[in-house]
């Protein structure tokens, strides 16, 4: 996939080395255009601070993203002593969010930790965990926790069910089984308030990978749970868009995807055998309303690797 | 008794295994020689060659003893060689057998620095792979080597391991010139020019076993020990060869992520070396530390796979 895409978008030109050689579109603003979506991207070197950005400054809706920053307020809460990461949450299968993954999907009353609640959220996206971590913590503490890191442009003002619900209600639609259909109809897209940056959890690409980067460099919190954090952004299970780009055994890559009709985002630190650590965070939104694009998820990742291309072109 | 005459004698016997040619060949009649392989049989106490009706075998004992015998008749040689060069007023030889793929520039300065500092010394070079270097100073036909390693020979002793990472040399059109650094698994689906087994074959299986490990399996391998057929190959866009850069107009050099390939080489001697060998062993190790951009071996960092949930083992 990465290959073809690399084929198709671009012949022979080095966007790391030679940066003035091509007088014409940006090489990741190709692999965006040839894969049919708009990009916002923004990639940096941990430790060096080497930055590479593509409307880095511009407000993007997070969609899943949201859940890195509330998984950072579980944990310094718990360092607090507010909670106990280990406490049994009962999750009554009356009272689900929808999304179907994870606790979402499943079928029966269940009981979890906190923190395996936290693992579920991460590793697949489940929004009911999501839901209720945020209702434990609070919406505003998350907040506060992003004013105190500086980053002042993210908010999270939304749970996953209300998100559902405005996406429902906007699409005009009784039932939330009938989203999926009407939100393959490019009018209906045009009016989700749950794409406006304005109103839905948003951040921007450079904020989120200065959180990802406080997150591996030990402080957005103290080191135990920022190792905690990271584990989990390690677990999660989805090979398609950022990990599509680094189809290498010897690199690592962690992240949190985040998806709504037509936006795709992943975040994420991608780790090189040399120590090389950089903290990149893509935002998509396909001009087509097709669920299934398989090249605009890969071109999250051809676009990521062609930033840290140019981040370690100094190696 | 003239033990090494006699070994030479019985040399000559077991590359003929007939008598009367033997003794054609060194000319003598038969029976004298039949004589002294007797007296050299009663002197080492074993039999050296089964004797039939029509026929000469070596025995177990003669098989052993050939290449002892080898190496002591190349020795003696080497020695009297030596001594008459001295002798007459000629200059000392040092032989050195050296990689085919040093370089001009490198086996320029690898003279000149012996010729420094032994102006009275001549260095005679020859360009041999480990495998025929392995051999020829086992039988005392070299008096120092640099080989490639790994190397499975017993009786020989070895200076600094030097080593050098190689990157990858692409056509200018190939498709990943476009990144500044290049993966093994990258390289899929292109074939690889290569030196031949014949010529190194630890350094050949190790390559391979690398080239697997990070996802490069190439379809057709051409072995060639010519570094100018191997650009051509390279340049017409036939195959990719791994190496230094090349200062080759069409010809693309990118370094591997994670330094996947390690080759190592060092100067190898047989048994003591002596102040010329030693001489050329400082000489080579300082060439490429200088020249070839080897450094002293560190702790080879271990090779990683980086665990991912969706596309790793789930067992």
């Amino acid at each position: 996939m990465t290959r073809d895409m690399a084929r198709g978008v671009n012949p022979g030109v080095n966007p790391g080395v030679n940066p003035g050689m091509n007088p014409g579109v940006n090489p990741m603003e190709r692999v965006f255009r040839s894969a049919g979506v708009m990009g916002w991207l923004h990639a940096v070197d941990i430790d060096d601070g080497r930055e590479v950005g593509l409307r880095a400054d511009e407000p993007v809706v997070l969609a899943s993203v949201f859940k890195v920053a509330l998984l950072l307020e579980l944990h310094r809460q718990a360092e607090r002593g507010l909670l106990d990461l280990t406490e049994r949450v009962r999750v009554p299968a009356a009272d689900r969010t929808g999304g179907g993954t994870g606790l979402a999907a499943m079928l029966d009353d269940a009981t979890l930790s906190l923190r395996d609640l936290a693992y579920l959220m991460m590793a697949v996206s489940d929004n009911t965990a999501a839901d209720v971590l945020l209702a434990r913590v609070g919406r505003e503490a998350v907040n506060a926790l992003l004013d105190g890191l500086g980053l002042t442009v993210t908010r999270v003002t939304q749970d996953c069910r209300e998100m559902l619900t405005s996406l429902r209600v906007d699409a005009g639609v009784a039932d939330q089984s009938a989203v999926n259909q009407a939100c393959a109809d490019p009018e209906v897209v045009a009016r989700l308030s749950a794409l406006d940056p304005a109103v839905a959890n948003r951040s921007t690409p450079r904020e989120m990978t200065r959180l990802l980067a406080m997150i591996w460099r030990d402080e957005a919190a103290g080191a135990a749970s920022c190792a905690a954090i990271r584990r989990l952004m390690a677990l999660q299970v989805w090979p398609h868009r950022l990990a599509s780009g680094f189809p290498f055994d010897d690199v690592a890559v962690s992240g949190k995807t985040g998806t709504l009709p037509t936006l795709r985002n992943e975040v994420g630190v991608v780790e090189y055998p040399d120590g090389g650590r950089y903290a990149v965070a893509v935002f998509t939104r396909s001009y087509g309303t097709a669920q299934n694009q398989p090249r605009a998820d890969a071109a999250i990742g051809t676009a990521a690797r062609m930033a840290i291309d140019q981040l370690r072109t100094h190696i | 008794m003239d033990l090494v005459r006699h070994l030479g004698y019985f040399l000559v016997v077991t590359e003929e295994l007939h008598f009367g040619n033997a003794a054609a060949r060194l000319g003598m009649a038969q029976p004298p020689l039949s004589q002294r392989i007797k007296r050299l049989e009663e002197e080492l106490g074993v039999r050296l060659f089964e004797r039939s009706s029509r026929r000469v075998a070596l025995t177990e004992a003669g098989r052993l003893l050939v290449p002892e015998a080898r190496e002591i008749v190349a020795r003696v040689e080497r020695m009297r060689d030596l001594m008459s060069d001295l002798a007459r007023g000629d200059t000392a030889v040092v032989r050195a057998g050296v990689p085919a793929d040093l370089g001009a520039a490198v086996l320029a300065a690898l003279i000149a620095g012996f010729r420094e500092r032994r102006p009275g010394v001549r260095l005679s070079l020859t360009e041999m792979g480990t495998a025929a270097q392995v051999t020829a100073l086992l039988e005392g036909r070299l008096d120092v080597g640099l080989l490639r390693h790994p190397v499975a020979a017993n009786g020989l002793a070895y200076g600094p391991v030097l080593v050098r990472h190689p990157g990858v040399l692409l056509a200018e059109d190939d498709e990943l010139t476009a990144w500044a650094t290049v993966h093994l698994g990258d390289l899929a689906g292109r074939d690889l020019v290569l030196f031949s087994r014949e010529a190194e074959p630890g350094l050949y299986d190790d390559t391979l076993a690398s080239c697997r490990r990070g996802g490069f399996v190439p379809a057709e391998i051409v072995c060639t020990d010519r570094v100018e057929f191997a650009l051509g190959l390279v340049l017409s866009g036939t195959a990719v060869a791994f190496g230094a850069p090349a200062e080759v107009p069409g010809v693309v050099w990118r370094p591997l992520a994670g330094t996947p390939l390690a080759w190592r080489c060092s100067p190898a001697w047989r048994a003591e070396p002596g102040p010329y060998v030693r001489d050329f062993t400082s000489v080579a190790v300082q060439v490429l530390k200088e020249s070839a951009g080897m450094v002293d071996e560190g702790v080879p960092p271990a090779p990683r796979v980086a665990p991912r949930p969706a596309t790793g083992f789930l067992a």
